[in-house]
């Protein structure tokens, strides 16, 4: 106690002022020996006290032996106080125990608020090397402990949509730009080339071309038959033309 | 080949001579056809005699005598050149019709030309056919070709374009 007391006596003394000594009748090392006298007197008392205690507990024999030199004690303890002023003095140290107490907090403070003004928060942020902090970070254990859904079903998606100006949008669009961008004819060509309209066309025409062919010539061929068949019954003649093909004539 | 035909009579007659309405619509066909030749002849050579001389740009006028034999040219040419090649002139593709020989072969350049001399000389030869038992007409009966009912497609270096050789 008395060496923390002494250890704040400098930073009292620069820091809250002027010492303030009660009543001006005492400096700081009479308080001091008051003070541990004082401690040392109450101390006595209170020892006393408790022996006074244990005698009425273990009986008269004991009582009768301890009383007296209990007495005694206490009978000087009792001259000290009157004399010496003991009460005061303790009051006045424990007085001062408290306010160098308050002393040393206010100084702790002071202390602290001075380091930190004289600290240059800026150099030491210079100093730290925020790649090194930021290599030790792994994105992915990051990510891992987001929980997208959790945030995506948070989301009012409609609402969101709802302020989504589709018009405004629209507007800034050149269409023109667009199409001027689109190879409109390479396009065209290569639909057509897909297409084949040529072999579209081909296969129709062809088509109506063979049905109306082939009527004239089954025509041709009926009308062939009746001219025959007329020319023969004018000629009154007997059987069938021989039309087959060519080669049977060579037949035997 | 016959498979592709949808008519059944159609499809029993084919590589049988053909008669003679047939061949009269082939041959009238082919009228047209030698006409058309000679007019553009005629249209050439006008637009080549104004490019030399100058206008005014019209059809030249032949002699009578050089028309008729210029016409019998052209005629003769297409039909000799026609046979020979495919066996049938436009005429006859459009009438399903084809010239061959005596075997069904293909005519011989020299038989093709014969044929169509003797047919631009005297086209009358084509009545026989209707008195023909074998639907044959002069000019038939003297080249020794048949003229025959064949709607399907041959390739110009097939020989046998009836098949039946």
């Amino acid at each position: 106690m008395g060496d923390s007391e002494g250890a704040l006596v400098p930073v009292r003394s620069e820091l809250v002022g002027a010492p303030r000594v009660p009543d001006g009748r005492a400096d700081l090392p009479w308080l001091l020996v008051a003070a541990a006298f004082g401690l040392a007197v109450e101390a006595q008392r209170r020892s006393l006290d408790a022996a006074d205690a244990v005698v009425g507990r273990f009986g008269w024999p004991l009582r009768a032996l301890a009383r007296p030199a209990v007495a005694l004690a206490r009978g000087s303890v009792a001259v000290a106080r009157h004399h010496l002023d003991l009460d005061g003095w303790v009051a006045r140290g424990l007085a001062e125990q408290r306010r160098a107490q308050a002393v040393a907090v206010n100084a702790g403070r002071a202390l602290v608020a001075a380091v930190l003004d004289e600290i240059d928060l800026d150099q030491v942020v210079a100093r730290v090397d925020i790649g090194r902090v930021v290599d030790r970070v792994d994105p992915n254990q990051v990510a891992a402990r987001i929980d997208l859904d959790e945030i995506v079903a948070r989301v009012d998606v409609d609402a969101v949509a709802a302020r989504i100006d589709l018009d405004a949008i629209v507007s800034r669009v050149d269409i023109d730009a667009i199409v001027a961008r689109v190879d409109l004819p390479a396009l065209t060509e290569g639909v057509i080339d897909e297409v084949d309209l040529g072999e579209i066309i081909r296969e129709s025409s062809s088509t109506m071309a063979t049905e109306t062919v082939d009527a004239l010539r089954v025509q041709g061929m009926r009308v062939d038959g009746l001219v025959s068949r007329v020319v023969d019954r004018i000629l009154l003649r007997q059987g069938e033309r021989q039309t087959g093909p060519p080669l049977d004539e060579l037949r035997p | 080949m016959s498979k592709d035909i949808r008519y059944a009579e159609a499809r029993a007659l084919q590589g049988h001579r053909a008669g003679f309405a047939s061949r009269v619509v082939a041959d009238a066909i082919d009228l047209g056809v030698a006409w058309l030749l000679g007019l553009s002849a005629l249209l050439a050579a006008g637009v080549v005699r104004y490019l030399l001389t100058g206008p005014p740009l019209r059809l030249p006028v032949l002699p009578n005598w050089l028309d008729g034999v210029a016409g019998a040219a052209v005629a003769v040419t297409y039909l000799a050149l026609s046979w020979a090649a495919t066996g049938r002139s436009v005429g006859k593709q459009i009438a399903g019709l084809r010239v061959v020989d005596r075997t069904g072969r293909r005519l011989s350049l020299w038989r093709a030309w014969s044929r169509a001399v003797l047919y631009v000389l005297f086209p009358a030869g084509l009545l026989w056919v209707l008195a023909s038992r074998r639907n044959a007409s002069v000019q038939d009966l003297i080249v020794g070709t048949a003229v025959v009912y064949d709607w399907a497609y041959h390739a110009a270096d097939d020989a046998s374009p009836t098949g039946q050789a």
